[in-house]
């Protein structure tokens, strides 16, 4: 079923074109004329491609080639994979070509096989996730990766006979040396893979599609598959980097080029990472669509007959603050949505504009000119998903119009935004999952919030189902949703130099908030013009690459011409927290003058410079710098006017301050009145609570 | 009457309510803070006291403001929200005192006259004894109610019925048909036990049992008579909530906008208070108007 529709859009000021197909026969929204014209261009469409089924009328975009070449492509897969939906099942054959771009020979090679993190509640990952969520899992949960035959052809150009080597598959457990645990698979080599050679591995193997787990799994008849297939880790100099798959962690893996077959039965939608190259009706019941893409190190892929496919383009336009070499193509936008978010289509498309736009302007170009976005099933659990060219989305049924944390809005723009800090800048999700997460949920929520964009906290009653927007709490940006709130629960759960895989199962805060907080703190400290030439340079240097932190750290002192190790020092390398506080005030008159002393005091380890303000009764501001060092400052000052009030870090700066009412004080504060207020709201819930047990009597 | 009901749960809720306003001003301090949640909200401030909160403080929190104070109330009452010690205390010792005052004031419906408080607090001490029966018998069926039959529907059954559902309208509809199984269960006994209330005092019974058992035949006899009184008066409460959904005041600040809004919050109050009395007035005059024998 076609719709086509016509939106414009204030963010790029360019007119889109939508083009909408269902897997499932619908009739379109626009009535009798638009679904006559839909049906028109099916019948052509249909007339012209027999017996293949018939494509989606894209807007023109690439074949998924990247040209020149961005990143090592030294991991690349072709993989034909077969969905039988009836037994929740996988079968794929894999061929990889691998080449070594280190320094060292290696006479390994490592394998994830991260759906073997279900196997068994053995796991490494369920033991973990145990701590948190003691839940047993029913049979329908579990699900296997099992390699039936791998081969290794050395010289791979030269077409070498290949070794059979499944007999040499074995398991190891870096990480914590779970015996149980088969997540990392290790296929000895019969010799050494020098720099530079390659390697052409064939492997077979079957897989069980689990009940929606971490992301993905089939409910219904939503597939979401993500870290399907067999990966190869990434070798680095020191070795294999390969770690088991955690409770807490994400993944790691080296540039290549994917061209990926999915058979599906007919009549189901796919969105995948890349573009469509072709699709073929079996004639069987069942459709091979094949996908491309290169310059990506993940492939997911969903599928659903129930999806609704809408077509839209972003249109970048000039911008002033655009970075230098953040020069930017039209991008296709694939949005595959679910029905009963069809009338949320619209803001998921202006949202991913939205990041589209902010990104490719701040921070420099997105290459591959084409995006899908997936409308998540509901307890499909993939919400909230970052893939190279792929990401999925999150909402709910009933959504409010202002802007929450529940609406469409910020998840697709996090996600979005995710293509440049993971997708294209590769850093190390198993152990640094703040260059990626802590920076892009600073990102994404400055591209949200730029332009006067109001969010508001909101509540879901009745199980989750129904919302309700506070509109008098209207949340700041720098520490909207639960960022400051969740960073204040837990503040020291984790330093952040820990490798993000032995994170506590509350992590998360860490990684998220605290880096979202202290980078806040540094555009405050710096502005953003240093900030955003920071992540511009951090990009640019460092896309289709795998940084470390250090590299990260290296620019924004290069870029601010500061040496800023002091700070990263405190906020990063360790789990101290910020607690300045203003312990007195007094101002008494002293002849002619009025006498005020100020006392502050840090209460917390870290030290950080600190701004403290006094206001007199005659408008005068006086502002001194404290270096934030000694355990307390006294400042004395002489003035014509009697102080008002006083404040340590004003204008808050330093937004990991886990108590930030105690960083001031008043002469005349109001305090009653407050206290009254917010208790008489109190006291209202209460009679409220209690006149509804009052029912019972 | 309203008035003294109303005069009740804000004695009732006064003392708490200062607990919790010592706990706020303890927070704040002398902190220009202060000045600003006295002018307005501020959601860091909140996130930042409710991080600190331990007790009856870990209530306060953005669902004070406004409606949301309705949702909230109304989703922890049907999804099972335990509440702070402190709380339930107030809570019990609340219905208690409804427990003795339904004497009286069924009693005064039942007199259709205005009676002066002597004569209220008689009735009221009068029927306590047996009333205080029948709520231990309407406890236990509660008890039942929402310990087994709740947590039976809205967790194992829903969560059974939704496991593999992939649409959440279709989810939040499985939802909804569990709290109206669970409402309309609840309605019944609650209907009888208001019915037993009612010809307990006014035939002046002592036995709670017998007074149920005969609630029930009066209900069985006129079930739709019955049922239509209770479903007026649950529909007046309606109307009493969406009307407040549209004017219950926000943050605002402090000073006489402050007030306008606290005698909104008031005046919602005493009008929910009122429903409680139309119910059992109603119900006494259907009861009183019915030829049943």
């Amino acid at each position: 079923m076609l719709d086509i529709a016509r939106n414009y859009s204030p963010m790029v000021g360019a007119t889109i074109t939508q083009v909408t197909r269902s897997g499932r026969p619908s009739f379109a929204q626009g009535g009798f004329f638009s679904a006559s014209i839909a049906a028109a261009l099916s019948i052509v469409l249909l007339a012209q491609d027999a017996p293949r089924a018939p494509l989606a009328p894209h807007i023109e975009s690439s074949d998924g080639a990247v040209s020149p070449a961005r990143s090592p492509r030294n991991a690349n897969y072709t993989i034909e994979a077969h969905l039988d939906p009836d037994e929740h099942a996988l079968r794929a054959s894999e061929a990889i070509v691998w080449r070594n771009i280190t320094s060292k020979p290696t006479s390994e090679l490592r394998f994830h096989a991260y759906w073997n993190a279900w196997r068994d509640a053995k796991s490494s990952f369920l033991r973990e996730r145990a701590r948190t969520d003691p839940a047993t899992h029913e049979d329908d949960e579990f699900a296997r990766l099992d390699i039936t035959s791998l081969t290794v052809a050395f010289d791979a150009a030269a077409g070498s006979a290949p070794h059979d080597l499944t007999s040499a598959i074995s398991f190891a457990a870096p990480d914590d040396g779970n015996a149980d645990d088969r997540t990392v698979m290790v296929v000895p080599l019969p010799s050494a893979v020098a720099p530079g050679e390659s390697v052409s591995i064939r492997l077979s193997w079957q897989a069980r599609v689990p009940r929606p787990f971490d992301r993905t799994g089939v409910i219904g008849n939503f597939y979401f598959l993500a870290q399907w297939f067999p990966k190869l880790g990434v070798l680095e100099e020191g070795g294999w980097n390969c770690h088991q798959f955690h409770a807490t962690t994400e993944f790691f893996a080296d540039f290549g080029v994917y061209d990926v077959a999915m058979t599906v039965p007919r009549d189901w939608i796919v969105g995948a990472t890349g573009v469509e190259r072709s699709r073929v009706d079996n004639g069987d019941g069942t459709t091979t669509h094949r996908y491309y893409q290169e310059d990506v190190h993940d492939f997911a892929w969903t599928t659903s007959p129930e999806f609704i496919e809408q077509v839209a383009t972003f249109e970048p336009v000039d911008r002033a603050d655009r970075a230098p070499h953040g020069r930017q193509s039209p991008v296709v936008i694939r949005l595959l949505i679910l029905p009963e978010h069809r009338s949320q289509a619209a803001r998921h498309i202006t949202a991913t504009r939205t990041a589209l736009d902010q990104y490719s302007t701040w921070f420099g170009e997105y290459p591959y000119d084409h995006i899908t976005v997936v409308d998540p099933a509901y307890q499909s659990g993939a919400d909230g998903m970052e893939y190279p060219t792929l990401i999925t989305a999150g909402t709910s049924w009933l959504v409010p119009r202002e802007l929450t944390v529940s609406t469409p809005e910020e998840v697709t723009i996090h996600e979005t935004g995710h293509q440049w800090f993971y997708g294209m800048v590769a850093s190390n999700e198993f152990e640094d999952a703040w260059m990626d997460e802590g920076v892009n949920t600073y990102a994404s929520v400055r591209a949200m919030l730029d332009r006067d964009v109001k969010s508001y906290y909101e509540r879901r009653f009745f199980g989750g189902f129904v919302p309700w927007v506070v509109r008098d709490l209207e949340l700041a940006r720098e520490t909207t949703w639960d960022r400051l709130p969740g960073y204040r629960r837990t503040p020291k759960s984790d330093i952040p130099t820990t490798p993000s895989y032995r994170y506590s199962p509350v992590g998360r805060i860490i990684t998220y908030n605290k880096t979202a907080l202290w980078l806040n703190t540094l555009e405050r400290m710096l502005g953003w013009p240093v900030v955003q030439r920071s992540l511009a340079t951090f990009f640019e240097r460092w896309q289709f690459k795998h940084p470390k932190p250090d590299d990260f750290f290296a620019i924004v002192n290069e870029v601010s011409g500061q040496d800023l190790t002091w700070f990263f020092d405190q906020v990063h390398r360790s789990s101290n927290v910020v607690d300045y506080a203003l312990e007195s005030l007094t101002s008494e008159r002293n002849g002619s003058n009025f006498h005020t002393e100020v006392v502050v005091r840090r209460n917390g380890e870290v030290e950080l410079p600190v701004d403290v303000r006094v206001t007199f009764e005659n408008g005068e501001v006086m502002t001194e710098r404290w270096d934030g060092k000694d355990r307390w400052t006294q400042l004395a000052l002489d003035r014509p006017s009697r102080a008002v009030s006083a404040q340590v870090d004003p204008d808050r700066v330093q937004l990991l301050d886990v108590n930030y009412t105690n960083n001031s004080r008043a002469l005349a504060p109001r305090t009653s009145e407050a206290a009254t207020k917010w208790s008489l709201k109190w006291m209202a819930w209460l009679q409220d609570a209690l006149l509804s047990w009052a029912f019972l009597v | 009457m309203l008035l003294a009901v109303w005069a009740v749960t804000l004695a009732t809720t006064i003392p708490l309510a200062l607990l919790v306003r010592g706990a706020i001003r303890e927070q704040l301090g002398a902190s220009v803070t202060a000045g600003r949640v006295a002018d307005g909200a501020d959601a860091d401030w909140i996130s930042e006291f409710a991080n600190g909160a331990t007790g009856l403080n870990t209530t306060f929190g953005p669902s004070v403001i406004g409606f949301a104070a309705v949702l909230d109330n109304a989703s922890a009452f049907m999804e099972g929200v335990a509440r702070p010690a402190a709380i339930t205390a107030t809570a019990v010792g609340y219905l208690l005192l409804w427990t003795f005052l339904a004497g009286g004031i069924i009693d005064r419906f039942a007199r259709d006259r205005a009676i002066h408080s002597d004569g209220f607090f008689t009735a009221c001490g009068l029927h306590f004894p047996a009333l205080i029966r029948l709520a231990v018998v309407s406890s236990l069926v509660y008890v039942v109610l929402f310990g087994q039959i709740r947590p039976w529907l809205l967790d194992d059954v829903f969560e059974r019925l939704v496991r593999n559902v992939n649409v959440e309208r279709t989810a939040f509809l499985i939802r909804l048909s569990m709290y109206a199984a669970f409402l309309i269960a609840l309605a019944t006994f609650n209907l009888l036990f208001d019915f037993a209330k009612v010809r307990l005092v006014c035939e002046r019974r002592y036995s709670a049992l017998g007074a149920l058992r005969a609630a029930g035949r009066f209900v069985v006899r006129r079930p739709l008579g019955a049922a239509a009184v209770y479903l007026g008066d649950v529909l007046l409460f309606a109307l009493i909530v969406a009307t407040y959904a549209l004017v219950a005041p926000g943050a605002g600040p402090a000073g006489p906008s402050m007030w306008i809004g606290v005698a909104i919050s008031q005046a919602y109050i005493a009008a929910r208070l009122w429903v409680k009395l139309v119910f059992w007035g109603s119900e006494t005059a259907y009861f009183q108007g019915t030829d049943w024998s």
